[in-house]
């Protein structure tokens, strides 16, 4: 997940790098495993989280429960386990990309069309938020083809050792 | 166009929200150790400021100066502001679960960055209009998503580095941090 650290190939650089981070597992479905990420700052930055001023807001267990998400339970986890996980490196931006890159570009070109063609700032208004619309539902579109090709779901990496946490430094 | 293209420039580099106005240090420090989370970061951050810069003026042009409610645009802002970040929330949890499970951790850092705040209060101050406004506040944002990624690869790079103990860490970033300020008053003069 977000937080964590980059695993060094050291042996392997064409190897594609991880993300990862620590998540506890709270519900066994069968073969399917719940988890939610560790509690920790909402930044990452665990060892920055004492000057932050957002910890509290961050950490707050209804945050944490709303990014609870599933693991395939092949290695046979139970309720209490802790676990690294790990997503692509690049799926971070791609994420980011398509949540937010889309809708922002077409909202900027839907207001930069209608300023030019009308000229009027409630004409240039109701464009931008056409264009908002629309570019939330392309980056739906483009979010399902991404999940589709497995590119958003964390894997599991092992079980984390004891004593290990997310701090970076 | 040429107004809105110095606008953009001045926005992004000459006035730079961090390092020309020092406003969003918090993250600065705190979500650069690695460029993706840096990336990350500075592309939710400048989406809500551009949202919220929209919706600022809106308020400002149509609510608080037909009734000279001036004196209220600080907290009004911060409702916008809010507002605004638990829309775009919401909106990512409901476009899309898997990316809310993956960026949702960057928004509530959002909230709380006064950058935002300063940038719509920035606004309003200088009497611009729709477009302007707007134009300010992308430009603003995309500046400072430029000196979070920039930040975080020398951090990265310095993680690696045989540093004094007694300059690791934020110590030594701070010196960093006010080497770029300086690299960046080299726009300044380039415009107002």
């Amino acid at each position: 997940m977000t937080m964590g650290e980059t695993v060094d190939n050291m042996t392997d650089f064409s190897a594609p790098t991880m993300t990862e981070g620590i998540a506890q597992v709270v519900e066994v479905d069968g073969n399917t495993a719940w988890l939610v990420p560790e509690p920790g700052s909402s930044c990452g930055g665990c060892s920055s989280a004492a000057a932050c001023g957002s910890k509290g807001i961050g950490t707050v267990s209804s945050r944490l429960e709303a990014r609870r998400f599933q693991l395939v339970n092949d290695a046979g986890l139970r309720i209490g386990d802790r676990v690294v996980v790990g997503i692509r490196e690049n799926a971070l931006l791609r994420a980011s990309i398509t949540a937010y890159v889309i809708p922002l570009a077409i909202l900027l070109t839907a207001g930069a069309l209608a300023q030019w063609v009308a000229g009027s700032d409630m004409v240039t208004m109701a464009a931008m938020l056409a264009g908002l619309v629309l570019g939330l539902w392309l980056a739906r579109v483009r979010a399902g083809h991404l999940m589709t090709k497995g590119e958003l779901a964390p894997r599991f990496l092992r079980r984390a050792s004891m004593g290990e946490t997310c701090n970076l430094e | 166009m040429k107004e809105y293209a110095l606008l953009i420039v001045s926005a992004a580099l000459v006035n730079n929200v961090i390092l020309a106005r020092f406003l969003g240090l918090c993250s600065f420090m705190g979500v650069t150790t690695r460029i993706d989370t840096a990336v990350g970061m500075g592309m939710a951050t400048t989406f809500v400021i551009t949202v919220s810069s929209m919706a600022d003026w809106a308020v400002g042009a149509y609510l608080l100066e037909p009734y000279n409610l001036w004196y209220l645009r600080t907290v009004t802002f911060i409702m916008v502001i809010a507002a605004a970040v638990q829309f775009t929330e919401l909106t990512v949890k409901k476009v899309s679960p898997p990316l809310f499970q993956m960026l949702g951790i960057y928004l509530p850092l959002i909230t709380t960055n006064c950058a935002v705040l300063g940038i719509a209060i920035l606004l309003v101050e200088q009497k611009m209009n729709f477009i302007e406004a707007t134009l300010f506040g992308f430009a603003s944002s995309v500046g400072y998503s430029l000196v979070m990624v920039m930040f975080a690869g020398l951090r990265e790079r310095m993680a690696l580095a045989d540093i004094p103990r007694l300059f690791a860490g934020p110590p030594i970033g701070f010196i960093v941090a006010s080497l770029l300020a300086l690299a960046f008053m080299g726009f300044s003069g380039m415009t107002s």
